[in-house]
């Protein structure tokens, strides 16, 4: 299944940088956020955002890295 | 004139359609947090503009894309009417909080003081054009009393507003063509990402979303609870800086979320186009781009000035409280955001900083961050023009008269005629706002207690209002009289759409009705 045929996440898609891991990023945001809402503060849900954060950080600083 | 209506109806009418949905979002919070008895209220105040928007763009269906005259109206009246009918939450919550029906159970404990003032339509009114510009002055004196609901639609609307209303109503109701543009022009905004309207704006909501799932995840790791994550992380990307407890961010008392949060406002003083291309790895904007360099540039020699105010001024006593404060609120004031720190129950009340002081964080308030980012004030790009315009007039006397010269600015290089006009805006824009100011200043001075407040307050204040910032030196709040109070929503409204499309629709309106000729 193409899932860019997938509603919201195909205009998701295509409204973005053109880019998976961004795209990936901010379709797992939810996700995280739901996570946290529902576990608490525990040592598994501050690895995720700890993860989150730092994937986020380190592609856009790789882009850059790409770039030069 | 008929033309001119059917147009203005048409598209008011779609901003009041998607204003219906942003309310039903909400009504989804309320379910989650097990408040049913607001969600009649919610279902009444979503019904009303679906049902005026619907009436409008069924009416209109045929009108013609808007002009520049008609898109400036359409921005005026559609933001005056979105925060209007976006009241409409605060006033029937409060109401059925007060009336207290037996069919819908309402608990004692939403039935405050806080929440009574929004039985008052001007402040629901106020609370939601300070919403959706972005202000964050607000009408409650303890926001953590307020159902979750309100919390909710109040960090909401400043997220959406931040952004714009017409950014959403565009992306939502996609229209493609030459009116979509000229609306989009004149919401302040003009930087393209694509050269779709359709797709610019998409991609503008697609980089806000993901910056608000960062920003939340930021905070809620610095140690803020998640809800109040997910509200700071709204409003403070937005520069929107509403806040779900007391004291705004100085309840947390927390080193590491006030240096959370100053990425998260400066991420939402740099334009969008900037943003996009930073995405895609080109960090070289932070320096090469004017604005993003101005931006941070200001914020950190104004920090550093204001940090060695507040310091050596005998403000604070250690080098680094000094710091942490200084440079929260003057960053907090160069992007409009508005959260407070400094506030009496933790240290020093912004309203008790030395008039310098107060004067500092006034000058961010007023000159803002980039224009096409979410923030107020006169925006640097304007600054940057007034400066090198001058520049450009005086080294002139000393050029022969028939030296062919040009004005750079931003990587552009305009002939005479192009620096003329922009350099005309800008001072425009800058007379304009001296003078609205002071009109405020005075409009204040008249109604407020004599003795009350010193000049400085006063300044502040109204600087905060009409920069869209939200700082506030303690005047604003449901006790203000009513004419400050009218007063500060005009500030508010002009603030956010530059001044000249509220002046336009005005001089329409006053026109037909005779007054003006």
């Amino acid at each position: 299944m193409n899932v860019e045929r997938i509603p919201l996440i195909g205009q998701v898609l295509e409204s973005g940088a053109d880019d998976r891991v961004l795209d990936g990023l901010l379709l797992s945001g939810p996700v995280v956020v739901a996570l946290i809402v529902l576990a608490g503060r525990n040592l598994l849900t501050e690895g995720i955002a700890v993860t989150y954060l730092l994937v986020f950080v380190a592609y856009v600083a790789y882009l850059s890295l790409q770039r030069t | 004139m008929n033309g001119t209506k059917a147009t203005l109806g048409r598209d008011i009418g779609r901003m009041l359609e998607a204003l219906a949905g942003l309310i039903v979002v909400t009504a989804i919070v309320a379910l989650v947090w097990g408040e049913f008895y607001v969600v009649p209220a919610l279902a009444v105040s979503a019904a009303i503009p679906f049902g005026v928007g619907y009436a409008l763009t069924t009416l209109f269906a045929d009108a013609e894309d808007p002009g520049k005259l008609h898109g400036m109206m359409v921005a005026a009246s559609g933001w005056f009417a979105v925060a209007l009918f976006g009241s409409l939450p605060f006033l029937l919550v409060a109401w059925t909080a007060e009336l207290d029906p037996a069919l819908l159970s309402v608990p004692s404990s939403a039935r405050t003081t806080t929440l009574a003032a929004f039985t008052k339509p001007l402040n629901a009114f106020f609370e939601s054009m300070s919403g959706f510009t972005g202000t964050g002055l607000t009408m409650t004196d303890n926001e953590e009393v307020l159902p979750r609901t309100l919390q909710w639609w109040r960090s909401f609307i400043e997220w959406v507003g931040g952004v714009g209303v017409i950014v959403l109503t565009t992306a939502i109701l996609a229209r493609p063509g030459s009116g979509s543009l000229t609306l989009y022009e004149s919401e302040a905004r003009s930087e393209k990402i694509h050269p779709s309207i359709v797709s610019t704006v998409r991609t503008i909501w697609w980089i806000f979303v993901l910056f608000t799932f960062v920003s939340i995840t930021l905070l809620w790791l610095a140690g803020m609870p998640i809800w109040g994550a997910i509200n700071h992380g709204m409003t403070g990307l937005a520069t929107g800086g509403f806040s779900i407890t007391d004291n705004s961010i100085a309840t947390y008392d927390s080193v590491a979320i006030d240096f959370a949060l100053l990425p998260i406002m400066t991420l939402g003083s740099i334009a969008f186009p900037i943003h996009f291309l930073i995405l895609r790895g080109d960090l070289k904007n932070f320096y090469t781009d004017l604005q993003t360099r101005w931006v941070l540039g200001g914020f950190t020699l104004g920090s550093a000035f204001l940090w060695a105010l507040v310091y050596f001024g005998g403000t604070y006593g250690s080098a680094f409280t000094a710091l942490r404060y200084g440079l929260f609120q003057f960053v907090s004031a160069m992007s409009c955001t508005g959260f407070q720190t400094a506030v009496s129950s933790t240290n020093v009340a912004l309203g008790n900083w030395t008039a310098a002081a107060q004067l500092t964080v006034t000058g961010g308030m007023v000159v803002g961050a980039a224009a096409g980012s979410t923030v107020g004030g006169i925006k640097l790009i304007r600054l940057a023009t007034l400066i090198k315009g001058i520049q450009h007039r005086i080294s002139d006397v000393f050029y022969p008269a028939s030296a062919v010269r040009r004005l750079e600015i931003d990587g552009r290089r305009l002939d005479e005629r192009e620096a003329r006009r922009e350099f005309e805006e800008a001072g425009i824009i800058a007379v304009l706002w001296v003078a609205f100011l002071t009109v405020a200043m005075f409009v204040l001075l008249l109604v407020l207690p004599m003795g009350e407040y010193t000049l400085e307050n006063v300044i502040f204040e109204v600087a905060s209002a009409q920069g869209n910032v939200g700082l506030s030196a303690g005047i604003t709040g449901p006790s203000m009289p009513d004419l400050g109070k009218v007063m500060f929503l005009f500030n508010m409204w002009i603030g956010r759409l530059e001044i000249i499309p509220v002046l336009v629709l005005l001089r329409a309106i006053f026109k037909r009705g005779g007054v003006y000729r």
